[in-house]
């Protein structure tokens, strides 16, 4: 399995190719951002380890490089600061985990496994409608205007099911189907405030009401 | 087009103003003054003749015409300081004579009522007042006069005076002003006094005793003063902790490598990897504390834009387990919390919640009664009853098997004290563990 490791600092580069090849991985080292956005672009890895850290750039920006020139293969980014924001930020650009400096090899090497086991079989999977774009791997929308929004678990799943059959009714019993709720048992105001929320997103005249029968989504608008 | 520089001290705007706009009042008072006063003055004069036109008609009615009659009466002297003429078809009679080359002309005219005469190049300005009558079948004119120099004169004499009087009252307005202004920028120019000694260091806060329209300023001064002493004393307490559980396990390490003749064997690296641990741990507590803002002014959070970023990426984190956010907030509201503060809580809160959830964890959002709720359960295997109350102490975790630090609920911890907040940790209904906090709505 080819690993990019993009790590500047050579102590820790030379211990972690050392484990990572015992580990099963077959290693290039990268010590700077340019090295790194050239060899993410030719070669065709499997996966990589992304210092956040380098000295002539911000491994963010090498990876947001990547994803827009289409390599899809997963990242895990190593960084120093670990606060949320940071973390956020880091998926945000397309990451798939993040681990804090100072980490264990073994958790590295369970992590690196586990998100590769997640990303085999993923292709590309973007549900497109009417100019909207459902990302299924990363559960985020891309609107006519390119802006990208993140959703959460029920917001993805409803729009999801709108969006797999526009000009489809959906009924509230349907949509409830796939919420999620922990505490009390589901009404049909839940459905109602998503639906109220997902328009803000996708535009009030896309997700039409029919009213006592249910939801479409309309492809036309 | 220059335009006008706008002063920069606050005493210069109002001497600015008030100065210009109390002489230009003055002014425009004194010159309306003046106007008045000759209009009034005419007005009298006029009415004045004209009432000596009637008493002298109704007097020549009396002795019918004859005007030689007049002269005979002693008080025509005393009463008429005016000049007057008579003339009636045989006779013209003026007094007194002097006035004769100025009257005969007047008489001559056919002008009936007031009439203003000032010739020019002659130094006569005088008014008069003409009637012509018919008695017996003849027309009779009389006129009455008077110089209005002499009246001119006192007039503006007294409306010379008025201006003094102005000028005097406008030095007084200034001085009035100037007094005025003074005294209420008193306590401006103790606060700058103050502010000098607060640079100089020789003050650590400002008194409180500011007129009311500072006194914002100053707490907010006060409050941002004591704040920042707050910090300073606070992160130098951190470092020197930091700094004393840090040399130590520095030291040791240090020791051990440079002792050549012991070999590195696998005890040795095990007792190096746990005193590294150790520096990590260390740095780590201390590093997330001083990163905590604490209430600030003018901070504020969009609590349902972080949860959703921090619910979406728990999503990624955790892809077999369920984010849920649950809130009746509007995308634009906002709460008084630091917005790392924020981040820190809910993304711990949740962390903890997806480390143990069987199937999903559900953050709730509310405000209630003012004060701002936050709410994670997840439905993982929860705690003993007994247990709940220990969640959150620091350096103790309840989990063995999970990686992390068992650093993230006494984080949520520290920062909901720093909040003057509350943290309780119960069962959900669905058996997992939640974590409820209350924090005050305004800093």
């Amino acid at each position: 399995m080819r690993l990019l490791l993009v790590e500047d600092d050579s102590l820790l580069a030379n211990g972690l190719t050392g484990q990572l090849e015992g580990a099963g991985f077959s290693v290039d080292v990268s010590h700077t951002a340019r090295e790194a956005l050239v060899l993410g672009k030719q070669e065709d890895y499997r996966v990589a380890v992304l210092d956040l850290g380098l000295p002539d750039g911000n491994g963010l920006d090498v990876l947001r490089a990547w994803r827009r020139a289409g390599d899809g293969f997963p990242v895990l980014i190593l960084t120093a600061r670990g606060d949320w924001q940071d973390k956020v930020n880091g998926l945000k650009a397309g990451a798939d985990d993040y681990l804090a400096k100072p980490f264990q090899t073994e958790e590295l090497i369970a992590r690196l496994n586990a998100i590769v086991r997640r990303s085999e079989g993923r292709g590309l999977s973007v549900v497109k409608v009417g100019g909207l774009e459902l990302d299924e791997n990363r559960q985020s929308l891309t609107l006519q205007d390119g802006s990208n929004h993140s959703l959460t678990g029920t917001e993805y799943r409803l729009l999801r099911c709108l969006m797999s059959r526009p000009g489809r009714v959906f009924s509230k019993e349907q949509l409830m189907e796939q919420l999620y709720n922990l505490s009390d048992s589901p009404s049909e105001n839940v459905i109602e405030a998503y639906i109220r929320r997902l328009r803000k997103l996708v535009g009030a005249g896309a997700i039409v009401t029919r009213r006592g029968q249910g939801y479409v989504f309309d492809d036309q608008n | 087009m220059t335009r006008i520089k706008r002063p920069r001290s606050i005493r210069g705007a109002l001497l600015a103003v008030l100065l210009p706009a109390g002489i230009g009042l003055m002014a425009l008072a004194w010159v309306i003054h003046g106007l008045l006063l000759d209009r009034m003055s005419r007005e009298f004069v006029e009415n004045r003749l004209q009432d000596e036109v009637t008493f002298l008609e109704h007097q020549i009615r009396n002795v019918n015409g004859a005007i030689d009659a007049l002269r005979t009466g002693d008080y025509f002297e005393e009463v008429f300081h005016h000049a007057f003429a008579i003339q009636t078809p045989t006779q013209t009679l003026i007094s007194p004579t002097s006035w004769q080359s100025v009257l005969t002309p007047l008489l001559q005219s056919r002008q009936q009522g007031a009439i203003r005469l000032s010739p020019d190049g002659e130094p006569v300005d005088l008014l008069a007042f003409r009637r012509t009558f018919q008695l017996n079948g003849a027309a009779i004119t009389v006129l009455v006069a008077e110089d209005m120099a002499a009246l001119k004169d006192s007039q503006s004499a007294l409306h010379t005076w008025t201006a003094i009087v102005s000028i005097a009252l406008i030095l007084l307005l200034a001085i009035i002003i100037w007094l005025g202004i003074t005294l209420s920028m008193r306590p401006v120019s103790q606060l700058q006094a103050e502010l000098k000694l607060l640079q100089a260091g020789q003050r650590s806060r400002i008194d409180g005793s500011a007129p009311q329209e500072f006194r914002p300023l100053v707490l907010q001064l006060n409050q941002l003063l004591d704040s920042l002493d707050q910090r300073l004393t606070r992160s130098r307490e951190a470092l020197a902790n930091l700094s004393h559980s840090l040399k130590t396990p520095i030291a040791a390490v240090r020791q051990l490598l440079e002792d050549t003749d012991r070999p590195l064997d696998t005890d040795l690296r095990r007792e190096m990897a746990s005193k590294l641990g150790e520096l990590d741990r260390q740095l780590e507590s201390e590093m997330r504390r001083s990163r905590f803002a604490g209430p600030q002014v003018g901070k504020s959070a969009l609590p349902v834009k972080q949860s959703r970023d921090l619910l979406w990426m728990m999503g990624r984190l955790y892809p077999d387990k369920r984010f849920e956010l649950s809130t009746t907030l509007g995308d634009d509201d906002r709460w008084q919390i630091e917005e790392q503060d924020l981040n820190e809580l809910i993304g711990n809160l949740l962390d903890n919640g997806g480390k143990w959830a069987q199937t999903g964890v559900e953050l709730t959002l509310a405000r209630h009664h003012g004060s701002l709720l936050i709410t994670v359960a997840d439905d993982g295997p929860g705690v003993s009853v007994g247990a709940l109350d220990s969640l959150g102490t620091r350096g103790l975790r309840l989990d063995e098997q999970t990686p992390g630090h068992g650093l993230g609920l006494a984080i949520v911890n520290d920062i909901v004290a720093r909040y003057a907040g509350e943290v309780t940790f119960s069962l959900a209904p669905g058996g997992g563990l939640m974590a409820a906090i209350q924090l005050p709505g305004t800093p």
